[in-house]
């Protein structure tokens, strides 16, 4: 890639910038509709129950109420939030098992009613006034226990409460034969932390159905058009008949790959014939929206004396709650990046889902990797010290190269895990800091690595499939159409930088249009970090055709050959006389004005079906201090090297790994989500409670752009986001390790887990 | 969001004037000062009202006081961040402010008094163990004329104070530590921006090597903020040697009454609180050294 | 609940609302005279996402009353900017690439503007502590500080 760039690689301001630093842009909380009516759903105050009796007349006779709508007023239909269904090459392993509003209720926060009314404060007295009789039922917490015969069961269809049993399905090797053949075995037992993204914004939909009859919901999705088909699944109608509005969306981290209020708020709005906005407060969208999964997982790793990894395997119990939603496919990449990180030979792994009643879980930033990366960064720590290795010796021994399949098992364009460890250890200093005196009063210090590859989409396991459109207007300016929701990565500012590139156009001078299933073509959507990778192919080709037709007219005018012309800036130039030049606009205008027939609205639509997937590669290195006598962790600092392929927009990408530096500071020490151990309800139920870090919590943080392009992406671009925090985590319980020999594996590292495992 | 339940609202104009109005309306009136606590547990429904009086217009309120040799005094609508700023407090009670400058929330600072804080009650309020370490003493103000009580008689139990319903606290006084005096302020958090696990406030006057006096407070240790009596008897007329901190801090460790939480275990607060006020009178001790 | 006309001074501009005791400062601000851009994220002052200037001072909006504020001045960011003229701090922001997804982003302009009218010249530590009180969860505060530098500096030499 030595072509000189002039759009790509510059930190211009993200798309909608300006809106959001003045408080003009439009979140749904902030929008009204016409007749619109507030909407609130009740929740289930049992973990456990059947509803023996709903009576919502109480609640319909209160003033200003519209509309109340209990199981008996939605289809009994069920369906699974997550999309994957519709994607993924095992469609059968994607359970339905989840009413829009149920007859019995399955956790605390299971959604059993909801109402519609001309106010908030109207709807939030309705709710009250709905008398609901239950039967309490027996209720089972933990996964463990939930197994055992004559345990309280979830669902009919899970005996033992055990939804699937399965085995990775593209394993290799003989794990059996591999362990046999270790000098060493290290062998743990993890449980993860059943964290909540908290997006900033809480979860908020509207709906309404038109006097055309057409629906239209408006939600924050990361996959308008599959969460369409899922709403007309649901709801019985043609997929045609909805209009997915995507606005801007505050935050999302995977929690928008599953639908959540939607159905509710579809079919409040058909009860009540009325436009509906539904609304959840933090404590409802903490308490109701999917948390990712808790994995009580055995690791298990054999290595020679030298450090070659013989054997990987791991044995997952999934605490997935009281709904399937992602249990198979997260803990499916779960195992992908336990066993696909490192060069093995052999690797096995099984999983058990299992219900119980606690608050369902769904795909959170990492998707299962984050959980399954994190445990084999450790085994690898733990495997170094019984070997007398450097941790980072043992990776580089054992670290993929080009070549390599990775973790989906595609073989890798690009690989430099090995540059990117030298580089990040150079910088940080880690042999002097490995080495050194790691005392000062009840202080201890530490520094730790985790190392990471992440995907660029989700290839060969789900349908990928992309389009983009691009039309010029008069004035040289285009329009480029896609459905991409931006949900803080700054995708389309990306794909407008693309489109820029690719058609030699000024990043001002394209005008994106997104975020609505009318108006744009199909794109399975927003996750595995597959945006800019795949999108961004489909916007080069759409621009390449466009540019085609636009070069083509452009010959004419400055009679030339079209393979003799380029353009820059907005301009064509004959590129060996650039004397001879004229402006796009004149060229755009001049198809769409002119007396001699030859009419065209220059545009062009690109498609993108992915046949590669490049994984993004992380090196992360952290530094610890940990007081001994109160078990208290302060990460000290944090240096982040990636590959992003290259960097489309640095800016962006560097706010992604930040990002991601905080969340994985929370997950490993602060964010615990906890259900009271009676009743089964939310305790961290908001801010409060539920810790984030803020500003005074983060260390000093560094970060390294290794950029090298890969041939399949576009300008050399792979997927960032998802990934970032996977590397993270590790490297800060490595550090922990490394500091004062306490060996995390429940997280959140507590300081008083920390001073338990001191002792 | 949840919108908040109807209410009816007062702004009295002196004190006897919300006394009278509380009198009237009994236990269906909350007081409101900076709202920081109050609007928040309104809104989930742990709290309720049918009345809020709120005293920001009460003349004299806010007024932060230093009386030379005596004391210093602040009334009950002195914000958080008022007193923060203020160079007595932090010259000479400087427990205090930095109880209050670890507060992250600048906007809680603006918002919030020391006054509320302490008539919520809560036993994780890292100012109010400052200021029982400081042996603050509270003026009351009823119908029947105003009353002084210390602030551990205050504090009654979890949630609850010593305050009738129509009762206000007006003011906090805060004696002037004697010369020779040390003290330290410090907490374990989860994050910056949460409440305290455990915190310990000390301050300790010492002559020729020997306590002469010393107060010690612990937050979160027990259903309320509490002095550690039984440590400061022992430790007082004593020579202040490392093993008699290392006692110290031991007895104090068994003076908590902890409970086991979200936020931490008991056990580990009853050992912090140990870890915690060792530190402390060490700092503190080294505070009166220079 | 008594409802009563009370006069309100939002952005240099005075305004007559029917309000009544229960209505919060962001309720009169969203819901009332359409100044959506402070934000609720909690409701339960934990992450001033709701912060505005009353009288200069950043405050909470979700957790304070309509009906206490009626004689105060009150900023919100729809007051930040004149017209297409940006304050030094939302270009900071747009430059530095301090915004993701952009919901926290008015209550942290808001306390910050508020911090340099009080320390034009901050250091980092100085502007971790003055935002401690406003929580992001996309950025990791890396880029919201040096937008927040970068615009001291550029409000020392002169700039709005």
């Amino acid at each position: 890639m030595t072509e000189k760039l002039s759009v790509v690689g510059k930190r211009v301001p993200r798309w909608r910038a300006h809106d959001k630093a003045t408080g003009t842009a439009k979140f749904l909380a902030d929008t009204k509709l016409p007749g619109m009516l507030e909407g609130k759903i009740l929740f289930s105050p049992h973990a456990h129950a059947k509803i023996l009796k709903i009576d919502t007349s109480k609640a319909e006779k209160l003033p200003g109420v519209e509309a109340v709508i209990t199981w008996e007023d939605v289809p009994n239909k069920l369906f699974n939030p997550n999309k994957l269904d519709l994607i993924l090459v095992h469609p059968e392993l994607e359970f339905k098992d989840t009413y829009v509003l149920s007859e019995k209720a399955r956790f605390v926060g299971d959604r059993i009613a909801a109402v519609a009314a001309v106010d908030a404060a109207t709807a939030q007295e309705a709710l009250e006034l709905i008398e609901v009789e239950y039967e309490v039922l027996p209720a089972v917490f933990d996964p463990m226990e939930a197994m055992k015969p004559g345990a309280p069961k979830l669902h009919d269809f899970a005996e033992n409460n055990i939804s699937v049993h399965f085995d990775f399905p593209v394993a290799w090797g003989d794990a059996e034969a591999g362990f046999q053949e270790a000098d060493i075995v290290v062998e743990e037992t993890f449980r993860t932390a059943k964290n909540h993204i908290c997006q900033f914004e809480p979860c908020t939909c509207m709906a309404d159905f038109g006097a055309d009859g057409r629906l239209r919901i408006w939600s924050p999705s990361q996959h308008a058009f599959l969460h369409r088909r899922k709403i007309a699944e649901i709801f019985d109608m043609p997929e045609g008949m909805i209009q997915w509005i995507t606005p801007h969306v505050g935050g999302a981290f995977g929690k928008y790959g599953s639908l959540s209020i939607e159905p509710v708020c579809v079919a409040l709005a058909k009860k009540a014939g009325r436009p509906i906005k539904l609304e959840l407060s933090r404590e409802e969208d903490l308490f109701a929206t999917e948390p990712r999964q808790r994995y009580v997982s055995t690791g298990k790793i054999g290595l020679k004396k030298d450090g070659t990894i013989t054997a990987l395997q791991e044995k997952i119990i999934v605490d997935g709650g009281a709904y399937y939603t992602h249990n198979f496919s997260t803990t499916a990449v779960n195992m992908g990046g336990f066993l696909g990180l490192y060069r093995c030979p052999n690797v096995a792994a099984e999983a058990t889902c299992v219900y119980s009643n606690v608050h369902p879980t769904g795909g959170v930033r990492g998707y299962g990797n984050h959980e399954g990366t994190c445990m084999l960064e450790q085994l690898v720590d733990k495997a170094a010290d019984k070997l007398g290795m450097d941790p980072l010796d043992l990776r580089l021994k054992n670290a993929k190269k080009a070549g390599d399949p990775s973790s989906t098992g595609i073989p890798m364009e690009t690989c430099s895990f090995e540059e990117m460890i030298k580089l990040g250890a150079e910088k940080i200093g880690w042999k002097e800091k490995r080495a050194r005196k790691k005392e000062d009063g009840p202080k201890r210090y530490g520094i730790g690595i985790g190392i990471a590859m992440d995907v660029s989409g989700a290839q060969p396991f789900n349908i990928q499939h992309r389009n983009a459109f691009i039309k010029f207007n008069e004035d040289g300016s285009v329009n480029l159409l896609l459905n991409a929701a931006d949900l803080g990565q700054n995708i389309i500012g990306a794909m407008a930088q693309i489109a820029a590139e690719t058609l030699g156009l000024n990043y001002e001078d394209i005008h994106v249009v997104t975020g609505d299933t009318d108006s744009t073509l199909y794109d399975i959507g927003q996750h595995a970090s597959g945006g800019c990778y795949q999108i961004g192919n489909a916007v080069i080709n759409a621009a390449e055709k466009a540019k085609k037709q636009l070069l083509e007219r452009a010959a004419k005018k400055l009679e030339a050959a079209p393979e003799d012309l380029e353009v820059r800036e907005g301009h064509v130039y004959v590129i060996s006389d650039p004397e001879k030049t004229i402006s796009v606009g004149d060229v755009s205008r001049e198809a769409m004005y002119n007396f001699e027939g030859e009419h065209l609205n220059i545009s062009g639509q690109g498609s993108f079906s992915p046949v590669q997937n490049p994984p993004p590669l992380s090196a992360v290195f952290t530094e610890v201090e940990v007081d001994i006598e109160t078990g208290e962790v302060k990460v000290l600092k944090i240096l982040y090297v990636a590959d992003p392929g290259r960097a489309i927009n640095p800016a962006t990408v560097e706010g992604q790994l930040e990002g991601a530096i905080a969340q994985s500071l929370g997950y490993v020490l602060t964010e615990e989500y906890v259900s009271n151990r009676e009743t089964g309800a939310l305790e961290s139920d908001n801010l409060n409670t539920y810790k984030v870090p803020s500003t005074l919590d983060m260390p000093e943080t560094e970060v390294v752009l290794y950029e090298e392009p890969v041939p399949s992406g576009p300008f050399g671009a792979k997927g960032i986001a998802q990934g970032a925090m996977i590397a993270v985590t590790p490297s800060i319980a490595n550090a922990i390790y490394d500091a004062v020999g306490v060996f995390v594996t429940d997280m959140p590292a507590t300081a008083e887990r920390i001073l338990e495992g001191l002792k | 969001m949840r919108v908040l339940k109807p209410f009816d609202y007062f702004e009295p104009g002196t004190v006897k004037e919300a006394a009278q109005f509380l009198t009237t309306h009994g236990g269906k009136a909350q007081v409101l000062a900076g709202g920081i606590d109050l609007i928040p547990r309104m809104r989930i429904g742990k709290k309720e009202a049918d009345y809020l009086v709120n005293i920001r217009k009460i003349p004299g309120l806010e007024t932060i006081e230093a009386s030379g040799a005596n004391g210093l005094k602040f009334g009950a609508m002195a914000t958080l961040h008022s007193l923060e700023a203020s160079k007595a407090i932090q010259d000479d009670y400087p427990i205090l402010y930095k109880a209050i400058h670890q507060i992250s929330s600048v906007q809680a600072k603006n918002m919030g008094t020391a006054v509320g804080n302490i008539c919520v009650a809560t036993p994780a309020s890292d100012v109010a163990t400052a200021l029982f370490a400081l042996g603050a003493e509270l003026t009351i103000e009823g119908v029947d004329g105003e009353r002084k009580e210390s602030i551990q008689k205050f504090c009654v139990d979890y949630g609850r104070t010593s305050l009738k319903e129509n009762e206000i606290v007006t003011e906090v006084f805060l004696p002037r530590p004697p010369a020779g005096t040390g003290s330290a302020f410090m907490n374990l958090i989860r994050t910056h921006a949460d409440i305290a696990k455990v915190s310990i406030a000390v301050a300790i006057t010492v002559r020729d090597g020997v306590c002469e006096k010393v107060r010690i407070a612990v937050g979160a240790a027990a259903p309320t903020v509490f002095r550690a009596i039984k440590t400061e008897a022992a430790l007082k007329g004593q020579k202040v040697t490392h093993e008699a901190i290392n006692e110290a801090a031991e007895t104090a460790a068994g003076e908590t009454k902890p409970i086991t939480d979200l936020r931490s275990t008991a056990e580990y607060r009853r050992e912090m609180t140990g870890v915690l006020a060792r530190r402390a009178m060490e700092k503190a001790l080294q505070q009166v050294k220079a | 609940m008594k409802k009563e006309i009370a006069s309100f001074k939002v952005n240099d501009r005075a305004h007559e609302v029917l309000i009544t005791p229960n209505m919060t400062l962001s309720e009169l601000l969203r819901e009332h005279l359409g100044l959506t851009g402070t934000k609720n994220a909690c409701g339960a002052g934990e992450c001033g996402s709701c912060t505005v200037l009353v009288d200069g001072k950043p405050i909470l909006s979700c957790s304070t009353l309509a009906i206490a504020v009626q004689d105060k001045e009150i900023l919100c960011i729809e007051g930040l900017s004149r017209g297409p003229e940006l304050h030094s701090l939302q270009e900071a922001f747009i430059d530095a690439g301090a915004i993701q997804c952009g919901f926290c982003t008015p209550g942290m302009i808001m306390t910050a503007k508020a911090m340099l009218e009080g320390n034009p010249n901050p250091t980092r530590d100085q502007v971790k502590e003055g935002l401690g009180g406003n929580i992001c969860r996309c950025t990791g505060y890396v880029k919201i500080i040096d937008a927040v530098m970068g615009a001291a500096d550029t409000l020392s030499k002169g700039g709005k």
